[in-house]
Formats: C-alpha cells, sequence, structure tokens
C-alpha cells in the first residue's frame, strides 16, 4: 500500500442528513485497508479530483466489500462542491491514518460518548463498532448536542437504539429551530449543561468526545470534577491535515503532530499544552 | 456537459486584464469548449445582457453612474461576481487621487471644456456589491486567470494566497533588493502570486496586486525609512495601486 | 597520521573527474552577489569562502514548488513519473549536512516519501570544513543530528584532508585515487560542532506565553517567510490542486508554506487554531528547538544562521532560545 496515492472510488450514494451535511457513501476496492481495517476515531483523506484532499474522520465501520461512509458538512472548499455529488462520480481516498479511540482500555468499562455537532460521525463510528460486541462494555451513554433540532443527525437510529435499551441517550441543542415536532425528551441547553445531572461511575468510565473546538475545556473541567480521570478523557481533535503522514506540519498541537500522533489524544496528553483544546 | 454562462465586462479600466483572456490564444479553443462567453464587449458584438451568468469576471474600478448600474445588473444576474484585476480589487491606478477635489481634477484635465459624463470618486468593486473571488495584479497572471476558469468549471472559488511577494522571490534565491540594494522594494507588503515578476528581473516590486492579508505596516515603514525612504513616499508609491493603504 | 590528502590546486581535477560520474553542484557566487547552488560546469570552481548560500540544499530534495500527483479521469492518481539523474552536491558545510540528516528523519521514517526518497538516493553529498561567522550557532545546540556525508574535505595547508563516509563515498575516492595522496598530516578535530553529542533527556517546560519577547517578535515580523524559505530543515509544504481546462485532469502540487502566514493554522470554515503572530513565533519556536511528532525532543536548528541573516527586520530567535534551552555556549 501506498500512503500516498489516493485509490480509485466512486461516489455510491449521498443523502442530506441536515440542511448543509450529507452522509456519502463511497465504494472502493473491496478488501483494501482504507476501507476494510480502520478504528473508530481514525480518518482517511479524500480526493475530489481536480479540487483538493481533505481529512475526514470514519463515520461508519470497516466493510468487506468496499463501502465507506463519511459525513460531510458543505462549508469547505472541497466540501461544497460534494454538495451536488452523484452517484457514479469518481473521487479518491487514502487511508486509514492516525490514532483513534483506544477500543483495547476500554472493555468492562462504562462509555461515556460526547457529541457536538459534526462530531457525531466518529463517535457513531465508536458507537457502532461498540455496539457489534456489545456485551464487552458496561454502560453506553451518548450525549448528543447540535445548533437546532434539524442539525440533529442519525436520530433515526439513535432512537431505535435507545428503544432497544442498548444505549442512554440524551440530546440537547442550542436553540429549538424550526423543527416544532422535535425529538422526544430533546433539552434547549448547551452540551455541557448535559454533564450536569448525569450520575456516572468515575472509575470505571471513559468519556470519548468529538465536537467543535470551543466546548472541549468546558466538557473536559465538568468531567474533571466529575472525578474522571484526565487519562480516562479521549478527544478527537480537528486540524488541517493536508498529508496524513507527518509531513507537512501542518497540524502540530504542542510537539504532537495531529495525524500521526493522534487525532485522537487523551487529555493526560494534552494538559498543558498551549492551543490544544482552544 | 453544459458550457458555463460567463459575463466578461470592463468598467473604468484599460481594458488590459480583458485583453489577458483573449491573450490566451493556445487555450481558447479549449475555453470554448467549456465556457460560453455570452457578454463580452470587448471581444464580441452585440453585446446583450441576458438571462443568468454562472460567474461575471469584471475589471475595472467604477467610477460613473452606468457602470454602477452595470455592476448592480450583473451582480443581479450572476451566481459568482468576480473582481478581475487590481482596480477591480482596490480601486487601481484610476483612484489614485482619491479624496482630491474632484472638481479641482476636473479643471486639471478638461479645463474649462464640458464633460460628457457625470463621474464620482472611483470605487473597489466591493465597496458596491458583494464580490465573491478576487484575481488581483495589474493585469493578472495569466495562469492565474485560467485557474480561475477550470475551477469555476468545477463549482469551485480560488483559494486564497496568504503569502507576499517576498515568499516568492525566496524561492526563486533572488537577490533581496530591499535588504542588499536598499531599494523601495513593496514585495513584503505586497500579496503574492506573480511569482515574483519584478524582483525576478531586478526590478523592486511595485505593490501592483495590493496589500498582503496581515501585512506589517507599521514595520515596514520604519525599515524603509532606515533605507531613507520616508514615510510619504512609501505611502504615495503603495497608493498608486490601492488608495487603501492608511497608516 | 597517515591521511588522505588532496592538494588545493588539484580541486579542479577533482571535479572533472565528478563530472564524469553525475553533474556536480556547488556554492556559486552569480554577478549579482548571491551565492547560491548551481552546477559546477567546466570552468567554474564553487566558491569554498562563502559561508552559506541563500537556499539551503533543501532545494533539490524539496522544490519550491512542484507536482506529487497527477490525475486523469481514465487513469485517476498517479504519482509523477520523474527521472531522477545522479547529482553529486559539492561543498556542503556541516550545518547543511546535518540539515539533510533533518529531512531525511522526517522524509525517509516509516512511511518514505516517494519523491523525496528517489531524490535522496541520487544525490551524492561531498561536504567540507567551514569557519563560522558571528551568525552561526552550529556550535551552540547540542543535537544528535549528524553531518553525514559521502565524503569529506577538512581544509588543511595546501589543500583537504579527504575522508569518505560511505560506500559510494569510497567509489569516488577509487575514482580520484589519482590525485589523491596519503600523507602524515594532523587533522584537527572539529570540535566546534555539537553535532552528533547526544542531547539532554531532560524535558522542556513548556513554553511561557506570556514572555513579552513572543509580542515584540510579532510586531517586528513582516511576516515575509524568508526566515523558514531558507531554513534547511524548515520543510512545512501547502497542498494545492489545479484542475486542467479539460475537466477531466489535474495536477496537485505542494509548496513551500511558512508556520507564520495566516492560513497555516486554519481549518475547514477559516477557523485557525493560531490567529495571532505571537502564536505562531511560538509554534516555530517548538518546532526549530523541540520537534514534532517523530522527532520530538530532537531541535531542527543546525545554527547556519540563514534565518537571521536574511530576515528584513533582523529577527534573531538565538537569545531567546539561549535562555529557554539554558544553552551554555
Amino acid at each position: 500500500m501506498n500512503s500516498h496515492l489516493p485509490i480509485p472510488a466512486v461516489v455510491a450514494a449521498i443523502r442530506p442528513l441536515a440542511v448543509d451535511t450529507s452522509l456519502l457513501t463511497l465504494h472502493t476496492e473491496p478488501g483494501h485497508p482504507v476501507a476494510s481495517s480502520f478504528l473508530p476515531g481514525q480518518f482517511l483523506q479524500l480526493s475530489l479530483p481536480g479540487v483538493g484532499e481533505i481529512p475526514l474522520s470514519y463515520c461508519g465501520v470497516p466493510s468487506r466489500d468496499g463501502s465507506i461512509e463519511l459525513c460531510i458538512r458543505h462549508v469547505g472548499h472541497v466540501t461544497t462542491p460534494l454538495k451536488s455529488a452523484a452517484p457514479g462520480d469518481a473521487v479518491g481516498v487514502r487511508g486509514p491514518f492516525g490514532h483513534g479511540f483506544p477500543l483495547s482500555a476500554y472493555a468492562g468499562q462504562d462509555l461515556l460518548l460526547i457529541a457536538g455537532g459534526l462530531g457525531i460521525a466518529p463517535l457513531r463510528s465508536l458507537l457502532l463498532t461498540l455496539l457489534k460486541q456489545r456485551e464487552l462494555w458496561g454502560r453506553l451513554t451518548l450525549l448528543y448536542g447540535a445548533r437546532e433540532t434539524g442539525a440533529l443527525m442519525f436520530l433515526d437510529e439513535l432512537l431505535e437504539f435507545q428503544r432497544r435499551g442498548v444505549i442512554e441517550l440524551q440530546l440537547t441543542v442550542d436553540r429549538p429551530g424550526y423543527c416544532i415536532n422535535g425529538p422526544p425528551e430533546c433539552r434547549v441547553a448547551l452540551l455541557p449543561a448535559l454533564l450536569e445531572q448525569l450520575a456516572l461511575e468515575p472509575g470505571r468510565t471513559c468519556a470519548a468526545i468529538c465536537g467543535p473546538p470551543v466546548v472541549y475545556p468546558l466538557l473536559v473541567s465538568r468531567l474533571r470534577l466529575l472525578g474522571v480521570a484526565d487519562d480516562r478523557i479521549h478527544l478527537s481533535l480537528e486540524r488541517r491535515m493536508k498529508c496524513g503522514v507527518g509531513l507537512c506540519g501542518h497540524c502540530a498541537v504542542g510537539t504532537r503532530l495531529c495525524c500521526v500522533d493522534g487525532p485522537v489524544f487523551s487529555f493526560a496528553e494534552l494538559a498543558g499544552i498551549e492551543g490544544a483544546l482552544v | 456537459m453544459r458550457r458555463l454562462r460567463l459575463a466578461i465586462a470592463g468598467l473604468t479600466a484599460c481594458s488590459g486584464c480583458q485583453l489577458l483572456l483573449l491573450n490566451c490564444e493556445d487555450e481558447l479553443p479549449e475555453l470554448l469548449e467549456q465556457f460560453e462567453f455570452h457578454f463580452f464587449p470587448l471581444a464580441c458584438s452585440p453585446a446583450l445582457l441576458e438571462g443568468e451568468y454562472d460567474a461575471a469576471l469584471v475589471e475595472g474600478c467604477i467610477s460613473m453612474p452606468h457602470e454602477k448600474e452595470l455592476l448592480l445588473e450583473l451582480r443581479r444576474r450572476s451566481v459568482y461576481l468576480i473582481a478581475l484585476g487590481t482596480c477591480a480589487v482596490w480601486g487601481g491606478v484610476a483612484a489614485l487621487r482619491n479624496g482630491e477635489s474632484r472638481e479641482l481634477l476636473r479643471q486639471q484635465v478638461y479645463g474649462q471644456s464640458p464633460v460628457a459624463s457625470e463621474t464620482f470618486e472611483p470605487l473597489p468593486l466591493q465597496s458596491v456589491v458583494h464580490v465573491d473571488a478576487v484575481v488581483a495584479g495589474c493585469p493578472p497572471e495569466k495562469e492565474e486567470l485560467l485557474r480561475l476558469l477550470a475551477d469555476l468549471a468545477r463549482g469551485v472559488l480560488p483559494v486564497d494566497i496568504d503569502y507576499s511577494v517576498c515568499a516568492e522571490c525566496r524561492m526563486k534565491e533572488n537577490l533581496c533588493l530591499l535588504t542588499e540594494r536598499d531599494t523601495l522594494c513593496l514585495g513584503p507588503l505586497t500579496l503574492g502570486g506573480c511569482g515574483a515578476r519584478c524582483p525576478n528581473m531586478s526590478v523592486p516590486c511595485e505593490g501592483c496586486r495590493g496589500p498582503v492579508p496581515e501585512c506589517n505596516l507599521h514595520k515596514a515603514l520604519e525599515i524603509y525609512e532606515q533605507k531613507g525612504f520616508d514615510r510619504t513616499t512609501v505611502l504615495a508609491r503603495l497608493r498608486r495601486f490601492c488608495p487603501g493603504w492608511k497608516l | 597520521m597517515a591521511t588522505l590528502f588532496i592538494a588545493q590546486h588539484n580541486l579542479e581535477a577533482m571535479l572533472e573527474r565528478l563530472r564524469r560520474k553525475a553533474e556536480v553542484h556547488g556554492p556559486v557566487r552569480g554577478e549579482d552577489g548571491v551565492v547560491r547552488f548551481a552546477e559546477l560546469i567546466h570552468g567554474i570552481l564553487p566558491d569554498l569562502s562563502a559561508i552559506r548560500t541563500l537556499l539551503p540544499p533543501k532545494k533539490y530534495l524539496l522544490h519550491p514548488r512542484e507536482t506529487i500527483l497527477k490525475y486523469t479521469s481514465e487513469a485517476g492518481y498517479q504519482l509523477p513519473s520523474e527521472s531522477v539523474p545522479p547529482l553529486i552536491l559539492f561543498g556542503l558545510h556541516p550545518c547543511d549536512l546535518a540539515g539533510i540528516n533533518y529531512l531525511d528523519r522526517i522524509f525517509l521514517g516509516e512511511d518514505p516519501d516517494p519523491l523525496y526518497a528517489a531524490r535522496r538516493s541520487a544525490l551524492t553529498l561531498i561536504g567540507v570544513s567551514c569557519t563560522p561567522d558571528e551568525f552561526c550557532s552550529c556550535h551552540l545546540y547540542p543535537s544528535p543530528l549528524k553531518a553525514l556525508s559521502d565524503l569529506f574535505l577538512n581544509s588543511v595547508k595546501g589543500g583537504f584532508a579527504i575522508s569518505s563516509g560511505s560506500p559510494r563515498g569510497e567509489e569516488l575516492l577509487e575514482v580520484l585515487k589519482d590525485i589523491v595522496e596519503e600523507r602524515d598530516i594532523n587533522v584537527p578535530e572539529d570540535t566546534r560542532r555539537f553535532f552528533g553529542h547526544a542531547v539532554s533527556a531532560q524535558v522542556r517546560p513548556e513554553l511561557d506565553a506570556t514572555l513579552p519577547e513572543w509580542q515584540e517578535l510579532a510586531d517586528a515580523c513582516l511576516g515575509c517567510g524568508a526566515c523558514s524559505l531558507c531554513c534547511p530543515t524548515c520543510s512545512c509544504f501547502d497542498v494545492l490542486e489545479f484542475g486542467g481546462l479539460d475537466g477531466r485532469s489535474a495536477v496537485r502540487v505542494r509548496q513551500w508554506d511558512n508556520c507564520l502566514f495566516k492560513c497555516h493554522a486554519e481549518v475547514a470554515g477559516g477557523m485557525s487554531f493560531r490567529k495571532n503572530r505571537a502564536e505562531r513565533f511560538r509554534y516555530r519556536y517548538r518546532h526549530k528547538y523541540r520537534g514534532f511528532g517523530p522527532l520530538q525532543g530532537i531541535p531542527a536548528c543546525v545554527g547556519c544562521g540563514r534565518c537571521r541573516v536574511v530576515c528584513p527586520a533582523g529577527l534573531d530567535l538565538r537569545p531567546l532560545a539561549a535562555r529557554l534551552e539554558e544553552i551554555t555556549p
């Protein structure tokens, strides 16, 4: 495998998840590691020919048939034209890159997944992975916040998991938005507020967080107040990985490189590093 | 594939930026496959605005009421409006004397003879309409213009340049005309993208592409002063292409 | 001690023999006074008195702007098929050799960069000793970097003591054997440079963001990028993709970038993780003196002095480094 060379992939399906976000399903060479062997929290590089390449977290689970699920918010140079992507369109993929969530350390633990906005993408990947072997873990709780009800994604799927009793789900939105029939029991509050009334056993809880950088400091300080140790808090950091393989220098966090040392770091690794959480 | 419909218009300027497009002789056949140059008065007649445009490329600043009308009309009809060249982006040479009395300037140029059309202080496009992307330069680089068109064909806008002429000049391993020759080279303050066209020929950068993002004018003036160029001289030089330079 | 020796007057003959093996480049002073690595064609001798070239030899390994991928709708993305002819770099100072050693550690690591690897293996390095000037700080920073070369020329009276550092160097000595002689000379050990010394394992405390120096540097910086473009170990690059007018082809290029530029730490949507220049200076400092990722703890500064020499504002990180890294000259 040459990690510098994107392999061909085609758009298999694209469906809207929210007003500015789509679920892009790609199809590439079956059995290629970019589709078949990654950990939740790792990322791939998606190329749109003639436009550019961007890092994206995996949003689904590894597949044998070469399919890859990605959550695309159409705000950037590459993601904006992807809005008009259609099945059959040619793209390129390379990966997987970086370090994902530490699944081996999660065995037997209660897991607290905290997703803000688009941060649901890697956490959905983590959740689906955890649910494949539900018996290996203790409590599974997902706290999920978005700008407004219309921006909450994968709701049907998440509510179904909740109905089946395999996860505990708490939802919140910054503002009610225009969706009158919001999901049941959705609060109107900022994401860290969900931690206020949460009962957890800090000694057996691991937190996995992905969201906009602005919520990280508050989430971390709340978790610490609840007694969760720094090495039990894992965060996925967003940086602009241009090469993905530790060469281009764009994604450094302190002296660590997000693309090879991350993008998932434990808070113990990040504490005291300037600019890590801001 | 559907050809993109373009409008290419010139306002107060020398038409050089539009000529740049016509000078892309090698690429014109390919361009005509991808684009319909529907409104391009400099190149084809009759030129009538009609329907909607995927993009309007506008050269020049606005200094007359009918130009403002045309610009608003182009904006209404176009998905993207691109400021093409320094006059459109910053005001350019036509705006050189902005801030001085219009009446006095009129008398200096036309004396007592009547002037046919009403004019006002030249303005860059963005002071009147929303501009989606800019291609600076007097004129811009042909490569940049072609890249813009290739990007438009893919439904994207060009990536912004964040480095100065100095950066490209260093990459070319040129003699530094500022530090080694003590000339008034405006490279450190000027938006890159030209490949250091002038310093490559040992000519100090004239600043034709306007300011680079986050330029440090204060410090640059201090350095120029040490080399014997007072603030007034430097600012006058900078304002030849961008009247917006202020202390 | 018996040492191989080549006389000063045999330098031209040496270059002539090298040219039979490959194109030879070395420091050449141009008509404009700028010293650059350039081809040493017949009749042109390298300027071995010059302390430093404007651009370091990294320009041979990472071009300022280069195509890294080509795309066509038929073939998809492909690595460029670049033929890399052998090249001999002559007259590299220890700092530049250490700079190449640093780049090797980045680009020839676990996952070698194909373009870099191809060019690097085509390169033969011939070093030469030098005398540091007031801008050099090669003797200040203990560093595990090595000034590795295939051949090294140590300046001695009347010529150079010549030693080989690789099988490739041995091969070259074979080519040079009629102009190289064995002599009993004392080659002064180059004690001034720290390359090859171990760095202390001591973990440095985080940089203090409240030091006034960061803002002072930021206020005086023009943001021109010269410091890192001319640095032998700065290798940040931007990646850009340009679509062809035909709508079916594209090229992806990488271009030298600079951590002081506005977009360096921007992510989609325009948010930046290093909005102000003072933060970017800390980033630059951290990279230069403490290293990133797999090279954490390995200072990237080889003390060539280029950043100080080329800065239009005369900025100098050395005094700060001397203090923060507790370097005692």
